[in-house]
């Protein structure tokens, strides 16, 4: 059976509802509607089935709707019109106490900017759904505390939110929704106010929890290559209703329409990849300042076995491997004595199709460096293949 | 139809009427659960030894600014100073009133404040009643408020509370509108019954606001403690007002600084107990503790000193409150308190209630103040004669001979009204607007036909001395309206102007009236003060002990011991 099941579900903001509903069923567009009538389409005639176990994406730009559907799974935004089952109960027609419950105990939810209490320590935030539930203490504070252990945030549970990091206040949020329990977790944009590092982080997390405890994820992102990797199904948004429903990649080589293609071709852009496009930042070291030691620092905390070998103006000098650093530490040596200088070289306009052929036959990374030979950038192997199998899929 | 004027004030006098008369009941019990709790609290507050409460707050202090001195030094030599001024009293009277005014408005204005946050309709109705409130004179208040409280502290704490709710309104409003809507949506989410959310997410985080609200409130309550003076509402506005009817600008001074001291004090604690304790650092379970503690033992405290003063008043005698309401007309102070000091000697405990003329008959004939002893009649007061006598009980002169009209420096060459053309400026020289002279003064203004384009000037008592004075020593025109016995014409060489229509009144009495019922409660004094009377030199005596600096107490003493015969002679 579908954990949950909506059924022709809209949301129409502001006034004569009846007669904006007509116009979009006629197909005229948002904005046609706003102007003629000032009431906002945020979700048409939306249909879906989430299996139990699955994490369900869905996507699209900004003001595609993707928000409004989601409060409205648990009733934060109330539907216009449609049908909204979970475990085969419609809970678009409960009362208010039912619906209490059904958030209480079966649907919790994650936030973009964490939606954390300030005025309450982690514990007492990662507590709250027990609390308002009649948790007893003790037992609610057993639950929350294990929930945080599970985040390796049981050492800051008396610290206040703004005294920790973004990622970890979403962990915290993440965590406060879990010690609850619940069948499914709405995660609307949990990851998007974070830095891209601590982002990938949170997904491996996210992915690692869901091995271990099956829950049933709804995640909204409009971010592409966050829905492919965690995604086990996307939806596909805009101007308020599903343009697609699929695998990852279903998606990608099956596009339903002209919209999802350039959606999707918009985001990898694999046509005009050059270097520039799919560099990623170059670890590097300045011979003219750093030792060994230093440079095998570096090393370890960045967990690569080899870095970039440049000047104090950032002129591109040759590459340094662990191997050759650990020598010259051992021997007294310089590192610029030590560095291999042949490195393979492309400019940023170069295109993917060319690097390919380079980096097939160079062990360290294509170093992409300006007119005046400043070093911008590394180009990966992982990327070029990437970029290329996609470009062979258009 | 641009004749027609809309009977708006009638309209408005007749409601009133109506709700005056339907809810008496309901008025006259909460003025008596008002007055007895209020009361109470004050007599607690003074029960306490001066010295003791100064230090208890001083330590209050200390601690209140995470021992900072500057806070400590300040409300410690600030109530020395007070209590140096002999202001206690008073400032104990308007800490009950700030008090209890300021609680009334946060039970009411918070809950007030979160229903408007949650219903925008509310909002809509709301907002405007709110924007009258605050800008309607605040004077306005007092007139319902006495109409239906009477006079006293109630009545005060009625004008004070719609005075100064609508800043604890609009900032409670505020304060949980501008939560953000993630947290709002997050309590929601984790399913929260709206009392849930209300007292576990929305009260704590709009608290700060809501407090800067009650901050602003109790600032203007604080305000309203001066003009609710006028409705005889205790305190250090009082002193003041008195100061302002009698130009007294030292007074006036030490009075006002008092409040200033005060207001600083309450503003600075009000303040500190918003701040954030230390910084979000979690309290630790120690200090949690010790802070229970602490709760507790003040609130023993509060508990064990209520005990202890009422176990005390019960055991102690109840002397028979008399209750003298009076103008702050110099010749009134000097009477009232002699009559007063005269109670005294003979055990009775004399409450004096300085009030606005209108207010003060009203109070008799509403039975709620027992006598007032300025009545002058049959002219200057004869409106409000006319519309209180049924309801009061006129005993009579207490001194003939009294005399009002217009009076001018004698340097001035006109003698009677009809000889006034253009001088002053065609200005009269008025004092409170609710004086009685004041309407003889414009009647005079409609009767003499070369007084058209003449413009009576209200101030105070006070401001028309300063005025008479400025002009005598520069030998400027100047027409007052003036009475006596007045010791301005031992001071000044005056004459009154003839008044051939007989306007402003012939040679008048100051009657004393009591209120009705006041012979069988207590025919003792009701007798005294049949009794009193005396002549216009010994009143004028007394008046001129006083302006020469001597307080009215003591001035009164010092007549009485002169006069004991004729003292003696009242008491039969």
């Amino acid at each position: 059976m579908n954990k949950l099941e909506v059924k022709g579900l809209s949301k129409i903001f502001g006034k004569r509802q009846k007669q904006a509903l007509e116009m979009v069923k006629q197909g005229q567009s948002k904005q046609e509607i706003l102007q003629k009538t000032g009431a906002t389409v945020g979700v048409y005639d939306a249909n879906l089935e989430v299996k139990a176990g699955e994490i369900f994406v869905i996507m699209g730009l900004s003001g595609s709707g993707k928000s409004t559907l989601v409060r409205m799974l648990n009733r934060l935004i109330e539907p216009t019109s449609g049908e909204i089952y979970i475990d085969g109960k419609d809970i678009s027609k409960m009362s208010e106490e039912e619906l209490r419950e059904v958030r209480r105990t079966k649907i919790n939810m994650v936030f973009q900017n964490f939606g954390l209490f300030p005025h309450r320590t982690i514990l007492e935030n990662t507590e709250y759904g027990l609390e308002v539930r009649g948790v007893p203490k003790e037992e609610r504070e057993k639950l929350a505390e294990q929930a945080l252990r599970n985040s390796s945030l049981y050492d800051f549970k008396d610290q206040y939110p703004d005294q920790l990091s973004g990622g970890m206040q979403q962990r915290v949020g993440l965590a406060r929704a879990l010690a609850n329990n619940p069948d499914i977790l709405l995660m609307d944009e949990a990851f998007s106010a974070l830095d891209p590092l601590i982002r990938r982080e949170m997904q491996d997390e996210l992915i690692e929890l869901q091995a271990e405890q099956e829950r049933t994820i709804i995640f909204i992102t409009h971010d592409l290559n966050e829905a492919l990797r965690i995604g086990d199904r996307i939806a596909i948004m805009a101007n308020g209703q599903i343009m697609q429903i699929g695998t990852g990649e279903e998606i990608l080589t099956n596009p339903a329409n002209d919209f999802v293609r350039e959606f999707v071709e918009d985001v990898d852009r694999s046509k005009v990849l050059t270097a520039q496009n799919i560099m990623t930042p170059a670890l590097t070291t300045n011979i003219e300042i750093d030792g060994p030691n230093v440079a095998l620092n570096r090393m370890k905390k960045e967990d690569v076995s080899m870095l970039l070998a440049v000047d104090r103006r950032r002129h591109l000098k040759g590459s340094l491997t662990a191997e050759s650093a650990r020598e010259a530490r051992q021997n007294g040596q310089a590192l610029v004595d030590v560095i291999d200088k042949n490195v393979q070289k492309v400019t940023p306009d170069t295109l993917v199709t060319d690097i390919f052929d380079l980096i097939y036959d160079s062990p360290t990374p294509l170093a992409v460096v300006d007119d005046k030979d400043r070093l911008v950038g590394v180009v990966i192997r992982g990327r070029v293949i990437a970029a290329l199998s996609s470009n062979a899929n258009a | 139809m641009f004749n027609y004027q809309l009977p708006v004030a009638e309209w408005v006098q007749a409601f009133t009427d109506w709700l005056t008369q339907t809810f008496s009941g309901l008025f006259a019990f909460i003025q008596s659960v008002g007055n007895s709790l209020m009361g109470g609290v004050t007599d607690t507050l003074l029960f306490v030894p001066p010295i003791v409460m100064i230090i208890l707050m001083t330590i209050a202090a200390f601690f209140i600014s995470n021992k900072k001195w500057g806070l400590t030094v300040f409300t410690g030599l600030g109530l020395l100073f007070i209590l140096n001024q002999g202001l206690w009293n008073d400032l104990m009277n308007t800490v009950t009133l700030v008090i209890v005014s300021s609680l009334v408005s946060i039970i009411i204005g918070v809950p007030v404040g979160i229903w408007m946050a949650k219903s925008s309709k509310a909002a809509a109705i709301i907002n405007p009643i709110l924007d009258f409130m605050q800008t309607m004179p605040s004077f306005v208040y007092l007139i319902p408020a006495v109409a239906f409280f009477g006079i006293g502290m109630v009545p005060g704490v009625f004008a004070s509370v719609i005075f100064a709710l609508p800043p604890t309104v609009r900032m409670t409003n505020l304060a949980i509108r501008q939560i953000p809507e993630e947290l709002v949506e997050a309590s929601d989410s984790f399913g929260s019954t709206s009392r849930q959310k209300l007292f576990k997410v929305e009260l704590p985080l709009a608290k700060p606001t809501i407090f800067a609200g009650i901050n602003q409130t109790i600032m203007l309550v604080l305000s309203m403690v001066v003009t609710a003076s006028m409705i005889g509402a205790p305190g250090l506005g009082r002193g003041v007002l008195s100061a302002l009817q009698h130009a007294d600008i030292g007074a006036g001074f030490v009075s006002g600084i008092a409040l200033v001291i005060l207001a600083m004090i309450m503003d600075r604690f009000t303040q500190k107990l918003n701040q954030p304790t230390t910084a979000k650092v979690k309290k630790s379970a120690k200090e949690k503790k010790r802070h229970k503690i602490m709760t507790y033992a003040v609130l023993a405290g509060i508990v064990l000193l209520f005990a202890a003063r009422f176990i005390s008043s019960a055991m102690g005698v109840t002397k028979e409150t008399v209750n003298l309401g009076y103008v702050q007309w110099d010749s009134e102070v000097a009477s009232t308190n002699v009559a007063a000091e005269v109670l005294r000697e003979m055990g009775y405990d004399v409450k004096m209630t300085p009030l606005d003329n209108a207010v003060l008959w009203q109070s008799v004939a509403n039975g709620e103040v027992d006598a007032s002893l300025s009545a002058w009649l049959p002219t200057t007061h004869g409106a409000l004669y006319e519309q209180y006598k049924d309801k009061l009980v006129d005993l009579g002169p207490s001194l003939e001979g009294v005399q009002s009209g217009l009076v001018v420096p004698a340097y001035m060459d006109v003698n009677s009204i009809e000889d006034l053309s253009n001088q002053a400026g065609k200005k009269i020289t008025g004092i409170e607007p609710g004086a009685g002279i004041m309407t003889t003064a414009q009647a005079a203004i409609d009767a003499y036909p070369n007084l058209k384009g003449w413009e009576l000037i209200s101030a105070s008592t006070g401001a028309m001395n300063i005025e008479l004075e400025r002009a005598y020593q520069n030998k400027e025109d100047i027409v007052i309206t003036g009475w006596s016995p007045h010791w301005l014409f031992s001071k000044y060489d005056l004459k009154y102007l003839e008044d051939s229509k007989k306007t402003m009144g012939e040679k008048e009495s100051i009657h004393t009236l009591v209120r009705q019922g006041f012979d069988k409660d207590n025919a003792e004094v009701n007798a005294i003060l049949d009794n009193f009377n005396w002549t216009e030199e010994d009143m004028e005596s007394v008046m001129f002990a006083i302006n020469e600096g001597d307080s009215p107490e003591k001035a009164a003493k010092a007549w009485i011991e002169e006069n004991r015969d004729l003292v003696d002679s009242w008491k039969k």
